[in-house]
């Protein structure tokens, strides 16, 4: 026991030095799933209120291109809604039959319930290998962990940490996670990131025999959690691979993730009942 | 002033320096080269540095652990910057005492700043440690050597940088008491 005592008086620093980098280590290891730990977090009460302060101050000067983004937004929506609203139903032949008819062998099949609620942006990265955005919701105004967080002009990241007023979304320039994608003959890939540039993404697994021209568009599918059909990005540069014959494409991002100021996190209310559903017939 | 209050001080304007101004400032070297990675000036370590030339070994790893954790909440790394900033709180005292001409409790009051030091021995042992400290970080951060090439070269171009603001910092923040006292 004197040995021991000993031991520890005379390397102290050295086993005070490992232990010390043992719990880094184990934050790290912690942090890497995708579960996460959520008190070393921009969610957490104090670094989010020092980041809602900053961005006070600086939400001044963005102003202006905030003005312009949702004004191109407004007016993407409002062509939306002129597309649906500009076909004739009542002209149309197709119309003579009842589209949505009452009888009892057909009805309507609801397979999502999206919603939708604005925040801001309080805090962005895009440097790190994994980058965080703070925005400026958290579980009191509804947002949950997992949930899908678009921008206006395309997809941004999912929800990891909540807190009561702020939540940290880990966005799609992340090695953590990859996201299912589709071209528009509905080829489906991966977007992944390379942990380089945040001016581009990466969409692997596409098919050798899938036709992919230079400024195509990419879409986000049914599979992920984030709605079908938002844009991720257009087609920069496509590479063959040499060993299995499948193209790689190298996208634009259409979201600048530079200047990020609003993001909508998208709830999907049956989200839940999918994944017990897929939970369950894991566990079989 | 009271040197404990002095060092809460600056942990307080170091940590809120780096995550609210410099946290914010992405750099890209000229222009934008294909594949040249983006970075962000680390200055945070400096406090480290500073900390009385006296200080035991096991104070400057709990502060380093701290500073490192706090700078993590931050930038939602969590461990990775405490990692890397114990490891340089452990080699200082080392550092230190092979730049010194003198037994380190012979500095009594003192801390390490280009007055007590000069210019060349400050610089050569606060770019030793902020490249240690960035090989350790970005190591950790992309934990990935397939590509040795971008490491060492977002090593580099980051530590570079870094170094640069943290001796703008040092002539921003030392008194320029040497001719006055």
């Amino acid at each position: 026991m004197r040995n021991f005592i000993l031991f520890v008086r005379r390397f102290f620093n050295l086993i005070l030095f490992l232990s010390l980098e043992i719990v880094c280590v184990i934050l790290i290891e912690r942090t890497n799933t995708l579960q996460g730990n959520d008190i070393i977090s921009s969610a957490n009460a104090v670094s989010g209120l020092v980041y809602k302060k900053r961005s006070d101050v600086v939400y001044y000067f963005g102003l202006r291109n905030m003005n312009d983004s949702l004004l191109n937004e407004n007016a993407m929506l409002r062509r939306k809604i002129e597309d649906l609203k500009s076909i004739d139903t009542l002209k149309d032949s197709v119309a003579l039959h009842k589209v949505i008819s009452n009888d009892t062998n057909t009805h309507i099949v609801k397979y999502a319930d999206y919603t939708y609620r604005s925040a801001r942006v309080i805090n962005n990265s895009i440097n790190a290998s994994d980058n965080y955005i703070t925005i400026n919701r958290g579980s009191k105004d509804g947002v949950g962990k997992n949930m899908a967080v678009i921008s206006g002009t395309g997809i941004v990241g999912r929800v990891e940490h909540v807190s009561a007023h702020f939540a940290s979304v880990l966005s799609i320039l992340s090695a953590k996670q990859k996201v299912s994608a589709k071209l528009r003959d509905a080829t489906i890939g991966y977007i992944v990131w390379d942990e380089k540039q945040p001016d581009q993404l990466q969409m692997i697994d596409v098919p050798p025999q899938a036709k992919v021209k230079k400024g195509d568009s990419v879409f986000t599918t049914n599979f992920s959690f984030f709605p079908p059909d938002i844009l991720v990005g257009t087609v920069m540069r496509i590479t063959v691979l040499k060993k299995n014959n499948f193209q790689k494409l190298y996208l634009q991002p259409s979201t600048n993730f530079r200047r990020l100021q609003y993001v909508y996190v998208v709830e999907n209310k049956m989200s839940e009942e999918k994944k017990r559903l897929e939970d369950s017939t894991v566990k079989k | 002033m009271n040197v404990y209050l002095k060092n809460t001080l600056r942990f307080i304007i170091i940590a809120l320096l780096q995550t609210i101004i410099l946290n914010k400032i992405t750099l890209r070297w000229w222009s934008e080269p294909v594949g040249f990675p983006i970075f962000i000036p680390f200055v945070y370590p400096v406090f480290i540095l500073l900390l009385p030339f006296e200080t035991p070994v096991w104070a400057l790893l709990i502060l380093g652990f701290l500073m490192g954790v706090t700078v993590d909440t931050f930038m939602c790394t969590a461990g990775m910057h405490a990692a890397a900033t114990v490891f340089v709180a452990y080699l200082r005292t080392n550092v230190l005492s092979a730049l010194q001409p003198r037994h380190l409790s012979e500095y009594a009051g003192l801390h390490p700043s280009i007055r007590t030091m000069g210019w060349m021995p400050f610089l050569v042992y606060s770019a030793f440690l902020i490249v240690i400290h960035h090989l350790v970080f970005f190591s950790i951060e992309l934990w990935n050597f397939s590509n040795v090439g971008f490491l060492l070269l977002k090593i580099a171009a980051s530590s570079v940088t870094s170094m640069l603001f943290i001796v703008v910092y040092l002539l921003l923040f030392t008194r320029q008491s040497a001719t006055r006292s």
